[in-house]
């Protein structure tokens, strides 16, 4: 193998990538909007209700609440209460009757007003009247027959919340691995099908040299865009190595389809026809980590999964090289069947 | 410009055009994607705890939680099933009652619940569960509660659910995809196999020809955008405001495709517009889903005057009063728009050259 002629072709191809004002614009472009995406969304998560109380007099089952997910702020006076819920201190404002105590010992029914604003939805404004009359039966001292074993499954995120951000982070990086095959894809067809490749390959170069510097320009051009991104949005705190290894396997993956998609197209139509369900074969797996549980576990039959739940685990939960070896595993053995695959068809087309 | 020949050429378009991927894929991709938000985002973003239950017995605690609007509920056959559903998330909390549950709770024995909780779920939703269920057994035992509830609503503004907040992304998606792309690969198109010149060369002048082209984007813009807006039985109190506000966005999406078909190359070279200038046509419908985003963000983008009069309408049941100044701004970015694709076209004089 003639390492010369595979680094000359690459150098060719970055080379008329980047003269291409055009192309590295936008490229620089896009990862751009990529990263102001995931600095807009929410980088902290409130898993508390915040519940503001006015008690013109003590009632410890309110005044001295240490549920978990719950946060009473008692406040002066009424109007201060619906000032806070106004301007949305709190989801709710609890007011309780200043005779509230007399009602309850003579056997009464006190009302308590619970404050809103019209943006919230009923399923909250049901939420809070039940904690309140629970609390209420706590302060009447009602007792309940049952208990309760606790069984927490998965590591116990109280307290650390994933924001939705974070959750957000494998998506993008896997978008712009996916967004780089279609330009390979497309790449690879023009060449076959402008007969470029044939012109290459009247020169010494063989057509394994050819396969291999248009894998490492695919896979350098996804590689390098993801490693960049995960930079930027700090995606390597933990674990960057195995990390790493996970975006380069990824692209090695996309490069791979990318040779799929080119063997089969004729045109950049016909590259898109073929990488638009590919794309959205390769991105389902993001919708797992973003919305959890919404997707069964037929998604493990996709390769993306095993990159993006490498992401994931990695980087928001901490995962080291023993939790995740499988999927490293699992990724590189469909690395190099779809890349076989890949080149095995485009070979027999081109020849 | 002739009538006749624009007609002629439009109706070419739409008969030979509409086997294009673009065009199938500007009326399937809005339709899709709008079903499967109602579908699916209806209920993933509504923010309810979800609590998984197994139910060993037949306690008459299920059909209680299922009257309930606090929780999400689904149901279990096994306690390896009522797992694998809080390991993934699927359920915040899951929880098994006891074949005895009922009879235990309302006589003399002390009933058992197993809880099963997902790590990553938020505490104030373990906690609401908790609360709920706690509830609902007082409710089973005949505990009649110490107080009375009185909900007062503060403040005069409307909510809006996260269903409808998605809704300005499907109909920008709908208007732009129709009504950019259409055009655009159009004209590229023509240009790329040389039918352009061929065109030219007969009566028709090359306004007649972008005219034509222009036209099927937005009339397939407008389609769509009313047939989203229909899928999602969204027309507020003025439905016919609805449609003028969507030809103007239409007109918009027409006036960026021409000029990107006349400025572009090829197909590729608009998909890499679309993939990264894109973000700038959708960057205020982040302002919908995430009103945190301070509002005057989104007046920066020229889509935010096609999108804000729509939820005005649509959503916040405004009518002309409320959408007269956008609508002004919108029509005076798409003169500046027409003015720009008046002065590209002259430019590249080999069109008519």
């Amino acid at each position: 193998m003639n390492w010369r002629i595979i680094t000359t072709l690459i150098a060719k191809d970055f080379s008329l990538f980047f003269r291409k004002k055009f192309f590295a614009i936008v490229t620089v472009t896009g990862l751009i909007f990529y990263i102001v995406i995931y600095f807009v969304m929410p980088g902290t998560v409130n898993e508390n209700l915040e519940i503001g109380l006015y008690a013109p007099v003590a009632l410890p089952a309110f005044t001295e609440i240490q549920e978990e997910g719950l946060e009473v702020k008692t406040v002066e006076s009424d109007d201060a209460l619906k000032e806070g819920v106004l301007e949305g201190m709190y989801v709710a404002g609890v007011s309780l009757p200043a005779d509230i105590m007399e009602q309850l010992g003579t056997g009464q029914k006190p009302t308590i007003s619970l404050y809103f604003t019209p943006d919230v939805p009923k399923e909250m404004k049901d939420t809070v009247a039940l904690i309140i009359r629970e609390l209420a039966y706590v302060q009447t001292g009602q007792p309940l027959n049952i208990d309760v074993t606790e069984e927490t499954l998965g590591p116990d995120m109280s307290g650390t919340p994933i924001p939705p951000r974070d959750r957000l982070r494998p998506l993008l990086a896997i978008i712009i691995l996916v967004v780089e095959m279609m330009g390979l894809a497309n790449l690879l067809s023009e060449e076959v099908e402008r007969g470029t490749i044939h012109a290459l390959l009247v020169t010494p170069m063989s057509i394994k040299e050819l396969f291999i510097a248009k894998g490492l320009t695919g896979t350098g051009l996804a590689f390098g865009q993801a490693v960049l991104f995960m930079l930027l949005v700090r995606g390597f705190s933990e674990g960057p190595l195995i990390i790493l290894v996970a975006l380069l396997l990824g692209a090695v993956l996309v490069t791979g389809v990318a040779f799929l998609i080119s063997s089969v197209s004729k045109d950049f139509m016909s590259v898109l026809a073929w990488s638009i369900p590919s794309f959205i074969i390769l991105l389902v797996p993001s919708f797992s980590i973003l919305f959890p549980g919404a997707i069964t576990n037929w998604i493990k039959i996709l390769p993306s999964y095993y990159l993006v739940d490498t992401v994931h685990r990695v980087a928001n939960f901490g995962s080291g090289w023993g939790d995740i070896w499988l999927n490293l595993l699992i990724l590189l053995g469909y690395c190099l069947v779809i890349t076989w695959l890949g080149i095995f068809i485009l070979r027999r087309r081109v020849q | 410009m002739s009538l006749k020949r624009v007609g002629i050429i439009l109706g070419k378009e739409l008969l030979h055009g509409s086997r294009g991927y673009i065009f199938i894929f500007s009326i399937v991709a809005p339709v899709v994607i709008s079903l499967m938000v109602s579908l699916i985002f209806g209920t993933l973003f509504t923010g309810k705890p979800k609590l998984g239950v197994l139910d060993e017995g037949n306690s008459q605690l299920i059909p209680m939680i299922q009257e309930l609007d606090t929780l999400n509920l689904k149901e279990y056959n096994s306690t390896p099933e009522i797992r694998q559903a809080v390991e993934s998330g699927a359920v915040d909390v899951g929880i098994a009652l006891p074949a005895s549950f009922d009879s235990s709770i309302t006589g003399d024995g002390k009933a058992v619940i197993e809880a099963y909780i997902w790590g990553e779920s938020l505490a104030k939703d373990r906690s609401v569960i908790a609360v709920t269920i706690t509830n609902l057994i007082r409710e089973m035992t005949g505990q009649e509660s110490p107080v009375d509830i009185e909900t007062i609503t503060l403040g005069d503004e409307v909510s809006i659910p996260w269903g409808d907040r998605l809704l300005p992304v499907i109909v920008l998606m709908a208007v732009f995809l129709g009504g950019l792309m259409l055009p655009a690969t159009l004209i590229i198109n023509e240009k790329v196999k040389r039918t352009l010149e061929a065109l030219i060369v007969t009566p028709a002048s090359i306004g007649d020809i972008f005219t034509a082209k222009g036209l099927v984007g937005l009339i397939i813009s407008m389609f769509m955008g009313v047939l989203i807006l229909i899928i999602n039985q969204a027309f507020g109190n003025h439905p016919l405001l609805l449609v003028p506000v969507l030809a103007l966005g239409g007109i918009m999406a027409v006036e960026i495709g021409v000029i990107l078909g006349v400025l572009l190359k090829d197909v590729a070279s608009l998909f890499t517009v679309w993939k990264t200038a894109g973000i700038v046509l959708f960057a205020p419908v982040f302002i919908y889903l995430f009103p945190e985003i301070p509002s005057w963000v989104g007046r920066i983008f020229p889509t935010y005057y096609i999108i804000q009069p729509i939820v005005d309408i649509s959503q916040l049941g405004g009518g002309w009063a409320e959408i007269a100044v956008n609508v002004f701004v919108l029509i005076g970015l798409d003169i500046i728009l027409l003015g720009l694709v008046a002065f590209i076209l002259k430019r590249t004089q080999r069109f008519s050259n």
